[in-house]
């Protein structure tokens, strides 16, 4: 842990980056108002299978989805790919928890344990994401549906995870910088403020978008999914 | 973007599209992270891989960029930053036709395969939708819809056609068990169950028929046909066109309750069973008395039950199974057809992948419906032709009509050397009649029935409308002119109005054999004319074909509470399709009266 106090300059990015996540929170609920506002809708038909699963089951399994690697065809196929997924969202929550915990309790960031921990988890998921760059840049099929903010993104991800490594390594004390933390800290009020506008807020529909799919799936009888 | 630079069609298209949106469509549509995880899972992409258009998640982007332009934060302030981009001319509008429908069979092998869970298959079918209503589709897409429209099935086949050939299949069906208790019951008021068929039956497949009348006779079962709206398919699933779909649905549901079933059978076809089962009453808004079953799930009850008694040894040849995408992704049958093959066959082979993650069998979504797309269909059938080979079965066997149809076509352009049946075959040439629940009762005998005297041809007329009156209604003149020209030369009387009172009173005036109606017109409309005309018990009964600049109006018109139209038609019409359609419409008429 650094030795010094917290600089003004230090407190203040603190202070915003708080903001930034009641400004994120503000945005998210009113996109959430929003989805909710389109039109619902309504199965009449009666069950398709109802000795085998329902739209609870199928809710349920649609929910579990992304921690079931064998229940699709393209996880199961791509351990590889997968294994970079789940490594790629754990670097986003060690890099959020960092950004937090560094105000909210300094003493367990600095810790060897959570430091070798969270500073493996964020340089695993800068590697990770650097091949994300490439693998979008070099992939006819992903140029052709690239926008600009799919690029921006991850490229924004990376050099957040970079910042996040040498924030960790500064809060453990393995380097030296306070720059380092307030440079991660501004990188993140701003990754939480354009985060709603972008397509990183996918996680905030992905309940949503697997419920619905799963709840009309499992009521028609088709998902969980059969295999042989 | 000015919504004043853009074509008629592409702000209709703007504006269907705000009603279409639901909250699943609106999550599919912002979900997707273009990760690209999809592109392995599209026959398409997979048969082409080349080709970066055939990426599922691409064929989504094409609506998700319009909704993005109208309706995200986002992609209203800063369109380019998100891709999001609205159709502006009717060129736009004929691009985005070839992908919804030229590269994609709505399989929803990609929605199972996202780890998002985007049902990129559905917003393919909202894109499709709205093309369809704002005149944007294939030709087979539009006729195919015009006949489910206007004549109730999807294949446009006439009720004496359909009629006739039940007869005759009836009849031949008799003289094979030598039963007059075998024939098929047409319009049995208070069967158990009716029976419910694709037109291709009619049409192409007729023994299928035969199969089933064969197997619920065999059962004992207390089952009819309806005479008319028999059709369980639904072409309003691969146009998108929920109108259209709540319609042929409602009026299959209609007959059903009033012959007073218990329960509708659906013949094998995975996508009537999806629309018929699982999407009509959703898009019709109604609820439905009776039970709704696959003919599979039938013919197993009928085997468990011990009404019917089959010999797998009569099957020998190996069979695999192909799961319909409709009936695999969208309604869970996939236990049901294995159960009822290993009932009634003898060696039976597993496909890989098979069930909710077999390949589609590239015939499905209408493709057999739009030829244009045929080569890039069967580019794409080389999956599915390397499943079919390595399985090494000689029959493939497919509870799908649309799969007969896809999967014929790719084993004789891959030279497969095996053949298709549907299991209501199989189950059928498997039967051991004498071994049914109906041998277990005394038989008739009866004698082998007359055959049909032989008919000659009808003299050829000179001319295809000679000695008929047509009333042409249009209030512009060219339109007038046009239509009055084309008829003309094909032989007809024609007596003209410009407006609906008009219409009305030439009509009682000159009591035509047809009256072609404009819909939108000044004063009295075509709509309130063609109401008033079926009010009236003097014109009522006079055939009526709409012929409208505006297809949007086909649902005002057909749920008026009055007998619908004989015809529609949208402008710009052809002069050989004008012709074509009034001389099918006279010929109804005249069978029917």
């Amino acid at each position: 842990m650094p030795q010094h106090e917290p600089s003004a300059l230090l407190h203040t990015v603190e202070i915003v980056h708080w903001i930034a996540l009641g400004i994120m929170g503000v945005v998210y609920s009113i996109r959430v108002w929003w989805l909710l506002r389109f039109r619902a809708t309504r199965d009449r038909q009666a069950p398709g299978n109802p000795e085998r699963t329902n739209a609870r089951k199928g809710a349920l399994y649609s929910l579990a989805n992304v921690a079931m690697p064998w229940a699709m065809e393209s996880t199961r196929s791509k351990p590889f790919f997968y294994a970079t997924f789940v490594l790629f969202h754990l670097g986003v929550v060690a890099g959020i928890s960092l950004a937090f915990l560094s105000s909210l309790a300094p003493a367990v960031v600095a810790s060897q344990a959570y430091a070798a921990l969270s500073g493996a988890l964020l340089a695993v998921a800068f590697v990770v994401a650097v091949g994300r760059i490439v693998r979008r840049l070099t992939t006819p099929y992903l140029r052709l549906i690239s926008s600009p903010d799919d690029y921006f993104s991850v490229i924004m991800l990376t050099f957040w995870f970079a910042l996040a490594v040498l924030a960790q390594l500064y809060l453990a004390g393995v380097i030296q910088g306070e720059g380092f933390l307030v440079a991660f800290l501004i990188a993140t009020s701003f990754f939480l403020i354009y985060v709603p506008f972008s397509k990183i807020s996918h996680y905030l529909y992905y309940p949503f978008t697997r419920y619905w799919l799963g709840r009309t799936l499992g009521h028609r009888g088709s998902m969980p999914t059969v295999r042989a | 973007m000015s919504s004043d630079s853009r074509s008629y069609k592409a702000q209709v298209l703007a504006e269907l599209l705000s009603r279409k949106l639901t909250r699943p469509l609106v999550a599919s549509l912002v979900s997707c992270v273009h990760c690209g995880m999809c592109h392995t899972a599209c026959h398409y992409a997979l048969a082409d891989p080349e080709d970066p258009r055939m990426t599922p998640s691409y064929k989504g982007d094409q609506l998700r960029k319009i909704f993005k332009r109208n309706h995200d934060w986002t992609g209203r302030v800063v369109p380019w930053w998100v891709g999001a981009k609205a159709p502006i001319t009717d060129e736009d509008l004929e691009a985005l036709k070839e992908i919804a429908f030229g590269t994609c069979t709505n399989c929803r092998r990609c929605t199972f395969n996202c780890p998002m869970g985007v049902d990129t298959a559905s917003i393919n079918r909202t894109m499709r939708g709205l093309l369809t209503a704002v005149g944007v589709m294939p030709e087979g897409v539009r006729v195919v819809s015009k006949d489910q429209w206007e004549i109730g099935n999807q294949m446009g086949v006439l009720k004496e056609d359909y009629l006739e050939t039940l007869e005759w299949l009836s009849e031949e069906l008799v003289a094979e068990v030598g039963d007059p208790a075998a024939a098929i019951p047409i319009d049995k008021q208070g069967a158990r169950v009716v029976y419910a068929i694709n037109p291709r039956e009619v049409k192409y497949d007729p023994r299928t028929i035969t199969n089933a009348a064969l197997i619920f006779y065999a059962a004992g079962e207390d089952w009819t046909m309806a005479s008319d709206w028999w059709d369980q398919t639904n072409f309003g699933l691969f146009s998108g066109d929920d109108q259209l779909g709540g319609t042929a649905g409602r009026r299959l549901f209609e007959r059903v309750a009033e012959l007073g079933a218990e329960k509708l059978v659906i013949s094998e076809c995975g996508h009537g069973f999806r629309s018929t089962r699982c999407e009509a009453q959703n898009w019709a808004g109604v609820d439905v008395p009776f039970v709704m079953e696959s003919a599979v799930v039938t013919m197993i009850n009928y085997i468990k039950e011990g009404r019917i008694k089959v010999d797998r040894s009569k099957n020998a040849i190996p069979v695999t199974y192909h799961d319909s995408c409709n009936l695999a992704r969208s309604c869970g049958i996939t236990e049901e057809p294995r159960e009822l093959l290993r009932l009634v066959v003898s060696d039976f082979r597993e496909m890989t992948p098979n069930r909710q993650e077999n390949f589609c069998c590239t015939g499905g979504g209408g493709a057999m419906s739009m030829s244009e797309y045929t080569p890039r269909r069967l580019k794409s059938a080389v999956i599915k032709a390397k499943q079919i080979a390595d399985t090494g079965a000689k029959i493939v066997a497919t509870s799908c009509h649309n799969c007969v149809d896809g999967l014929s076509d790719l084993i004789k352009y891959y030279k497969l050397g095996c053949q298709v049946k549907q299991l209501v075959d199989l189950t059928a040439e498997g039967l051991v009649l004498e071994e049914c629940a109906v041998r277990r009762t005394p038989r008739r005998v009866v004698p082998m029935p007359e055959p049909l005297p032989e008919v000659g041809p009808a003299p050829a007329r000179a001319l295809p409308l000679a000695g008929r009156t047509v009333l042409v209604v249009d209030d512009e003149e060219d339109a007038r002119t046009f239509i009055a020209t084309v008829l003309e030369d094909a032989g007809a009387r024609i007596v003209y109005a410009c407006d609906g009172d008009e219409a009305i009173s030439v009509a009682k005036r000159e009591r035509p054999d047809l009256i072609t109606l404009d819909l939108s017109m000044p004063g009295k409309d075509g709509v309130e004319a063609f109401t008033e005309l079926r009010h009236d018990p003097e014109i009522a009964s006079t055939p009526v074909c709409i012929v409208t600049g505006h297809p949007e109006f086909r649902k005002v018109i057909y749920d008026r509470p009055v007998p619908p139209p004989e015809g529609y038609m949208d402008k710009p019409v052809e002069g050989e399709a004008l012709v074509k359609n009034v001389r099918r419409i006279l010929e109804t008429a005249h069978a029917a009266a």
